[in-house]
């Protein structure tokens, strides 16, 4: 199960599993988000490489105009999983 | 526990269930669940979308003892892939030159604490373990 929406103040919350199985209804929520974006992964359990590949999709389409993705609320399996991408050195990362 | 599963991504759900039910009697903590969870499904996906018109089920094979996880996947008809040759994939490439995709066996490799690959007779096992600490 995963569900993506905006928050009240406008960041990205993120819930559940993001998986192979789920990467379809990410990318279509991210492609619409334009400028700087907060992702909240506070209720994020877990994230595999097919999550990953939305995300960095998402951080380059945001680059070409000078923006990005910041995340935020990282628990200890998504830090992992961004450590040994080097995903902690192209996105701005706060853990829990 | 063994038990098949159908070649289609739609049955990670499915896995992750079988995998807990597993771990429920294990005494398995969460820095073991994820990197599991995450193992069996880069490789379960490899093995679908490697094989998508391959009928044969796959076979997982879990147990948990005292926090440590052993699994065994078997595929079945295929030809050889060594799941355990590194990747050589650069992690410190800057953003624009980063392209989606391949990380996949990459973390299964950093995240596993053992990871093994047999083929014979045409068959798959893939085996690793994962235990805290």
């Amino acid at each position: 199960m995963f569900t993506i929406e905006f928050g009240e103040n406008g960041e990205i919350l993120c819930c559940g599993r993001l998986d192979a199985a789920q990467t379809a209804k990410a990318e279509e929520f991210l492609a619409a988000v334009v400028g700087a974006g907060t992702l909240d992964f506070a209720r994020l359990e877990y994230i595999s490489s097919a999550g990953l590949g939305i995300l960095l999709k998402t951080q380059k389409r945001l680059a070409e105009s000078g923006a990005g993705l910041k995340i935020i609320n990282v628990n200890n399996h998504i830090h992992d999983v961004f450590r040994y991408s080097g995903f902690h050195a192209i996105f701005e990362i706060e853990a829990q | 526990m063994q038990k098949k599963f159908a070649r289609t991504i739609d049955a990670l759900g499915d896995i992750y269930r079988f995998a807990e039910d597993v771990f429920a009697s294990g005494d398995v903590q969460d820095s073991v669940r994820m990197p599991v969870h995450l193992a069996l499904e880069e490789l379960y996906v490899n093995m679908v979308e490697y094989y998508p018109d391959n009928d044969n089920d796959i076979l997982l094979d879990v147990s948990a003892s005292d926090g440590r996880v052993t699994v065994a996947m078997t595929d079945f008809d295929v030809d050889p892939f060594d799941v355990t040759v590194p990747r050589n994939v650069d992690t410190d490439l800057p953003l624009e030159e980063r392209v989606p995709g391949g990380l996949g066996l990459h973390l299964v490799q950093r995240m596993v604490d053992n990871l093994e690959y047999e083929y014979r007779d045409r068959q798959s096992t893939i085996k690793f373990t994962k235990e805290s600490g």
